[in-house]
């Protein structure tokens, strides 16, 4: 604690610095800002504990983390279990008293679509992620994740943000109070949503809580109409005469400055004049990192966007995931190009009829099947266009989901939750691709070595790590706690470090 | 309950804190020189002076020989069998061995350490770590009583600059008189003074002026508006349940309202607590005892956690564990400023806080969950409700006890009789009118009633029919009960054509009433669809088609109980066949297609028939009764007849989402069924639900009130008494923490940060009290006059600590740069809340009407699943959004993106301060949002009406929003660009401006 005494708060003897006010004050510009305000040598300052430099060198500088919202079925996509097939039919048994979620403990069920294996490691994967079977030898798959409840809300918040409460601060949150931006004039932490709308628990996935609001996730919908809120006079914008943004700033610029110059020594003042001047620049950068159509045709083609949006059918279906996922990673690899910390990108809606997620109690290969090869087209793609431009050896990229699926049938199509086991892979900078760090047992219903099996605060402790963070040491003190985005827990998992 | 508080002398005698183990033994084992190096090189790294897993540490005598939480103790002198360390360094134990990864102890180490057990464990003192005394800490200790000026504020400016004295400052000059309006208006309605508020204090020179504004602005309404938002923050209140499926909440805003009003009447301070944790005990009878209760439902819900899994499921139990979690966290941390949840795996890791407190605090929650409660807005029918339900009580209870009496004589007909009667009675009563869990068959959601919905049987074969008769379902979603999903205009039909496109023969007697008028819903009687042997009706499919669906909340279905298909012997041929429909929800086992013809339906016995039984058995009964018992039991009789007629005749009663008994069905059945007795609470290893300890009875913190806090209720009390004593516990006139607590709170408002500047946690990892003395005297004085909230408002805006300039003094700030010593006020940012009314007021647009639901700046979207807030698609001109902040329905899962953008409080976290941030995208929302655009609109319109030349406009409209007309320069610069831009863009940088953003 290191009070000198236990009845008095010591004053501070030191005058702040501008840097120590700008945290001080609940972060201050940070991100966006702070980089700017205190020069390009320091700006990936952050707490006091971590100010001017990192735990360790880097080997990563920016993430992407791909979110299968409503639970993808590891049986079906990249955990094969041959065992399944051979027992197809024949009634299950798990050697235990097993609570599934909606009671799905029909027999056993056999993957949905063949295994085949793929790349020098000779890794299965199902038909419909065999796209991702051309960069297959970059992914490290961990087999044996384990969650703490099949509750999807719960479950999501926990993969999102290390809690399963809402109130606490996604991973990019984290990322972004540690970090910042490359670049003043884009967010540092970029959220993509699902076209559909948000997932379980919507804003609250990526929101700062209680960190400071610049770091919350900034929602982008590339394609849309308005893919930034309010980054445009938006409802209302008729009564202004088109092209009075630089009197406006001039105006502002001098009337605050009058203001300033009469209240001395208060740094918000100046900081707020700032965030003016960084408000005009993110416009003209964020159009232009969204532009996806100034991508050549050979860029376009590989994303699968070559067709352009089309009149989709009401049902999930291949050809519009395909386009809208492509879509997202393209803008996600735009916006990492340039500069942008932290990218979420989500595949999935939260629940609802008929089906928009990769909840499948139903019929597996109705939302698995075109939700999948929408997926494992647009990331196989982003992964080959990263590493043609030289950007996949320091971006880090994160599959995940909030938990797993039964091995067992619901209902003879669909397949209950499983929380007890699920799939996460990594792919990029710092990571050894082609292994499998944790393995599944033979039916794919919890870890093979129950003992040991990998949690959410490990794979998060791996990506700060690899950001040159010490996990323990990222804190931020909430009502009487100093909070981690690990909680109290979290291994660095060097069996996939390169 | 009074308890024994910790009096200034138990305190100092905690602090003599006795340490230390008897050297008795001279054993061969040396502890410093052999036992400690093994501990430190094995075991230290989870259980030593950084981490102390399990709550376990080796390093401190006192925890390695009694304490750790599964297993203590864990050593047992001169007893190696019965020491569990030794079985789990032993490996014995695969799940429990230690170390738990790595090389065991090698046999030697072991053996050692068995040896220095045997002989007694002996730690000679000088090797001990001697932990500080957890209860030596400034908040735990009794309030002093530092002696000070009687008037309240001089009091204040008397501490403060005794504290700046010592470090040769001195206070700031007064603000000028235009700032200290601002800034008292601001800090005490929320809102900024009107030009007109403004031109009539600066000509007030009366020496009282400003005496008369405060409390002109503490009777204000506007001052409850303000404050309830501090308060509302703290609790975390939200008008959504949060998580998946993030549901509306159509009735929490009565507590808001509640809060609003508390606050206007300047309710004492200890009513409104014990208002909010138990007033339906304390204060039976009135409508504030009941929606102060809003309060403990105010934070986050887990919708599926409870809607769709049981308690008897761990993610039931994990959901309801975090459920009370929430309500003591809401309860401790918002009266307290304790983080009691902090003791939920293990005991508080930097606090006096035991595990037992943490669940002994759960099981005061242990009956209720979050349900709409009914009550009367009026306490005169509250009160009669009430009475009238306990008379109703009380009425039953004597007249089964004479039945009961005269039962005994009335022989075996009349047993026979009660029997059957009871039976009946138990189907038809029965909330879930399912005997079974296969309620029937469902049809999924539509979110129109006109959507065509279509469910069939195969009966295998061309059957002759006679008779098809639909059963209802029972489900008590939304309280609908019997006739769930029943549809409210449908056909029958029969074919041989699977898909009915050919031959197909309508059942068409009563065809027009059920398919062309809207059927009223049937309860549980089942509907017949009769053929006549002349209709000559045969098919091998029957298919029920309905075209009008039943309504639910916001939405639409169809769902069945059973199909029957009977032909002219009365067989139902349909039992058992295969059921097909358009769509199910195929929720297993409740709701599936198979449901629908498996014999099974919710049954009720006819009220006539059940009526007429029981007065043949009141007969029976007073047969035997001797003439004076006959008598008074049909007294008693008629009066429970007119008690229930009274209570059928009360007004449709109104709803506050609160805490309560709930009596539900499926998953969240509650504790309604039985009658609300508490669940057993058990102390949880780790905090998993999966390794209950032992059963723990409700208390509060023990160290705070003299080692004891386990509430002595006598056996027959109620789930209430045990929040009435936990009210009790918290407003003790000793509670320290309580009234420190408040006045804290207080203050920080006032003065941007608090005399504690961690306002939720007065614990080690909170802060220290900058000014102790200050803290305790306003903490006392507030206590010992009522706990008046008004009275200490006075008191601080009055002070000249109060009402000195925020200007800096570069000297001043070389020695105390966050301003900790008050050397200044503090400049502040408006909160989101403010700058919205703060435009809106100077737009002319604000509606100053209060209370009821919150209105809506979102479209509600796919209300039926998972709602959808869509604020894109809501109209920013709709005047209903014009009304104060303070009245907006707030949205857990998707927080308004331009409040949230200025750093309006997350409605899921309870909030004691908000940060204040600077960034772009905040700018940008201040510029470019529709309603900050439509309001610049609208102040131009304002500004055009009410002054005839731009030159008067400009300057009007930059008094309106700063409150004070520009200098002459500032006119001129504003003229010329609104000659250009136009009047909406000058109206639009004056609101983007420093000046109207921070408040001096």
């Amino acid at each position: 604690m290191g009070h000198p005494s236990p009845y008095h708060r010591p004053i501070r003897p030191t005058p702040l610095t501008r840097r120590d006010f700008l945290w001080q004050a609940g972060g201050g510009l940070g991100g966006v800002a702070l980089a700017a305000l205190l020069g390009p040598e320091q700006g990936l300052a952050a707490s006091g504990k971590l100010s001017g430099c990192l735990h360790h060198p880097p080997k990563a500088k920016r993430v992407v983390q791909f979110f299968m919202a409503g639970a993808a079925s590891h049986l079906d996509l990249f955990d094969f279990k041959p065992e399944l097939v051979k027992r197809h039919g024949q009634p299950s048994d798990f050697g235990e008293k097993v609570e599934a979620f909606q009671n799905g403990l029909g027999p056993w069920m056999r993957p949905f679509w063949d295994f085949r294996p793929y790349g020098r490691s000779g890794k299965m994967l199902s038909e419909v992620t065999a796209p991702l079977g051309a960069v297959v030898d970059d992914l490290a798959f961990i087999h044996n994740m384990v969650g703490k409840s099949g509750v999807h809300s719960t479950a999501t918040l926990l993969q999102s943000t290390g809690f399963q409460l809402p109130g606490f601060p996604g991973a990019g949150c984290w990322v972004s109070y540690a970090l910042g931006s490359e670049n003043d004039n884009l967010p540092a932490f970029v959220v993509l949503p699902d076209h559909r709308g948000f997932a379980s628990n919507g804003v609250k996935n990526w929101d700062a809580a209680f960190l400071p609001a610049q770091h919350s996730g900034t929602i982008i919908r590339p394609g849309a109409a308005n893919p930034v809120a309010d980054l445009f006079p938006g409802p209302g914008a008729g009564a202004l005469r088109p092209g009075s943004e630089p009197a406006t700033h001039a105006l502002l610029a001098e009337l605050n400055q009058a203001h300033a110059d009469l209240r001395p020594g208060d740094a918000r003042l100046e900081a707020r004049i700032r965030s003016y001047e960084l408000a005009a620049r993110m416009q003209l950068a964020a159009p232009e990192a969204l532009d996806l159509k100034s991508e050549p045709a050979h860029v376009q083609k590989l994303y699968g966007l070559e067709r352009g949006p089309q009149a989709w059918a009401k049902e999930i279906n291949e050809a519009e995931e395909t386009f809208v996922f492509g879509q997202r990673c393209l803008a996600a690899r735009r916006l990492l190009e340039r500069g942008v910390r932290f990218v979420q990108v989500w595949s999935g809606n939260d629940n609802g009829f008929p089906r928009r997620n990769w909840d499948s109690h139903e019929d597996v290969k109705r939302d698995h099947g075109p939700l999948a090869l929408g997926m494992a087209r647009g990331i196989a793609a982003f992964i080959q266009d990263l590493k043609q431009r030289g950007l996949f050896e320091d971006t880090i990229i994160l599959w995940t989901t909030e938990f797993g699926r039964m091995p067992s049938s619901q209902g003879g199509k669909g397949r209950d939750h499983n929380p007890f086991v699920f799939t996460n892979w990594l792919a990029g900078g710092g990571i050894k691709g082609g292994v499998t760090v944790g393995e599944s047992d033979q039916w794919g219903f919890k870890p093979l070595d129950r003992a040991n099996p990998t949690q959410v605060y490990d794979v998060h402790a791996t990506l700060l790590h690899l950001l040159g963070i010490d996990h323990t040491r990222l804190t931020f003190r909430n009502n009487g706690i100093d909070r981690r985005l690990t909680d109290v827990h979290g291994h660095v998992l060097t069996g996939l470090l390169a | 309950m009074a308890g024994p508080w910790l009096t200034f002398r138990a305190f100092l005698g905690a602090v003599v804190a006795v340490l230390g183990w008897p050297q008795s033994v001279a054993g061969a084992v040396d502890f410093v020189r052999e036992v400690r190096p093994i501990l430190e090189a094995n075991c230290f790294r989870c259980h030593g002076p950084e981490k102390q897993k399990s709550g376990y540490r080796l390093d401190v005598s006192r925890i390695a020989l009694h304490g750790g939480e599964a297993h203590a103790p864990n050593i047992v002198p001169g007893q190696p069998a019965q020491s569990p360390l030794l079985r789990f360094i032993s490996g014995a134990d695969a799940a429990l061995r230690m170390p738990p990864k790595g090389d065991l102890l090698s046999a030697a180490e072991q053996a050692t350490i068995r040896a220095w057990i045997a002989e007694g464990a002996v730690w000679p003192a000088a090797a001990d770590t001697v932990l500080p005394d957890p209860l030596a800490w400034w908040s735990w200790r009794p309030l002093a009583a530092p002696t000070a000026p009687a008037d309240g504020s001089a009091a204040i400016d008397t501490f403060v600059r005794a504290k700046l004295a010592k470090q040769g400052l001195h206070p700031s000059a007064p603000a000028d008189a235009a700032t200290l309006l601002r800034r008292v208006s601001l800090d005490l309605t929320g809102l900024p003074p009107t030009p007109v508020e403004t031109a009539a204090f600066l000509a007030d020179s009366a020496p009282d002026a400003y005496e008369r504004l405060v409390e002109r602005l503490l009777a204000s309404p506007r001052y409850g508006e303000r404050w309830a938002r501090h308060w509302l923050d703290v609790v975390h209140y939200g008008d959504t349940h949060g998580y998946d499926k993030d549901k509306p909440r159509e009735h929490a805003w009565p507590y808001r309202d509640y809060v609003i009003r508390a606050l206007n009447e300047d309710k004492p301070y200890p009513r409104f607590v014990q208002e909010q944790v138990a007033g339906d005990i304390m204060y039976p009878g009135t409508r504030d005892g009941l929606e102060a209760l809003g309060f403990l439902a105010a934070g986050p819900w887990d919708f599926i956690g409870h809607a769709e899994v049981p308690e008897s499921k761990v993610d039931g139990k994990i959901a309801r564990h975090l459920d009370r979690d929430d309500m003591l966290a809401n309860t401790m941390g918002t009266f307290t400023s304790l983080t009691v949840h902090c003791a939920q795996c293990h005991g508080h890791k930097f606090d006096p806080i035991t595990q037992e407190d943490y669940y002994g605090l759960q099981a005061v929650f242990a009956a209720v969950d979050r349900t709409d409660r009914p009550y009367y807005p009026a306490d005169a029918t509250n009160a009669l409700a009430e009475r009238l339900q306990r008379r109703q009580k009380d009425l039953r209870k004597t007249i089964q006890q004479t039945e009961a009496a005269l039962g005994a004589q009335a022989g075996e007909a009349y047993a026979a009789l009660t029997r059957r009667l009871e039976g009946m009675s138990r189907t038809a009563a029965a909330k879930v009118g399912n005997p079974t869990p296969d309620y029937g068959y469902h049809a999924q959601i539509a979110a129109r009633a006109d959507t065509l919905k279509w469910v069939q049987v195969d009966l295998g074969q061309r059957v002759d029919l006679a008779q098809v008769v639909l059963a209802p379902c029972y489900d008590d979603f939304n309280g609908i009960g019997a006739g769930f999903g029943f549809p409210v205009r449908f056909k029958v039909e029969v074919s041989d054509d699977p898909d009915f496109r050919q031959g197909v023969q309508l059942l068409w007697r009563g065809h027009d009433e059920r398919f062309m008028a809207d059927l009223p819903n049937p309860g549980l009687k089942p509907y017949v669809v009769s053929v006549e042997p002349e209709d000559a009706v045969a098919g091998r499919y029957v298919r029920v088609t309905a075209v009008k669906l039943a309504p639910r909340q916001g939405d639409f279905i169809l769902a069945l109980a059973e199909l029957e298909v009977r032909t002219a012997n009365g067989q139902n041929v349909a039992q058992g066949r295969p059921v097909q429909a358009l769509d199910s929800i195929e929720a297993a086992p409740r709701w599936r297609r198979a449901n629908l013809t498996d014999g099974r339906a919710p049954v009720r016995p006819s009220a006539d028939e059940l009526s007429q039984l029981r007065a043949e058995r009141d007969r029976m009964l007073e047969a035997v009764a001797a003439p004076a018992v006959a008598a008074a039991l049909r007294t008693q009789r008629t009066e429970a007849t007119e008690v229930a007629a009274e209570l059928a005749r009360l007004p449709p009663p109104a709803f506050v989402y609160a805490a309560g008994i709930h009596t539900g069905s499926g998953a969240f059945a509650g504790t309604g069924a039985s009658g609300g007795l508490p669940r057993p609470i058990y102390l949880l290893a780790r905090g998993q639900v999966t390794q209950p300890l032992r059963e723990v009875s409700p208390g509060a913190i023990a160290s705070l009130s003299g080692g004891s806090a386990r509430f002595s209720l006598p056996a027959d009390a109620g789930e209430g008494d045990r929040r009435a004593a936990l009210a009790r516990w918290l407003t003790a006139g000793e509670n320290p923490l309580f009234w420190r607590s408040i006045v804290n709170r207080v203050w920080q408002h006032h003065f941007g940060q608090g005399i504690v500047e961690t306002a939720n946690d007065f614990g080690r990892n909170g802060a220290l009290p900058t000014h102790p003395e200050l803290l305790d005297w306003l903490a006392r004085d507030f206590r010992d006059h009522g706990g008046s909230l008004k009275r200490l408002h006075r008191q601080i805006v009055l002070s000249a600590t109060y009402r000195q300039s925020s200007a800096d003094d570069p000297r001043a700030s070389r020695v105390d740069a966050s301003n900790a010593l008050l050397w200044r006020q503090q400049r502040r940012k408006l909160s989101a809340e403010e700058m919205r009314d703060a435009v809106l007021l100077a737009s002319g647009r604000l509606d100053l009407a209060m209370g009821g639901p919150g209105w809506r700046d979102f479209v509600l979207e796919r209300p039926e699943h998972s709602p959808h807030y869509r604020y894109d698609l809501a109209d920013p001109v709709d005047p209903r959004t014009f009304r104060r902040a303070i009245y907006r329905f707030v949205v857990r899962s998707q927080t308004q993106p331009w409040m949230t953008s200025l750093d309006c409080a997350d409605p899921s976290i309870r909030v004691d301060r908000r940060t204040e941030s600077v960034s772009a995208l905040q700018a940008l929302a201040l510029l470019n949002n529709g309603f900050m655009l439509t309001q610049s609109a609208a102040l131009a319109e304002r500004v055009s009406r009410e002054r005839p030349d731009l030159e008067a406009q400009v300057g009007w409209a930059h008094e309106l929003v700063l409150g004070r007309p520009p200098s002459a320069a500032v006119r001129g610069r504003l003229v010329a660009f609104a000659r250009t831009e136009g009047l909406p863009a000058t109206c639009r940088a004056l609101f983007n401006l420093n000046e109207f953003a921070f408040v001096d």
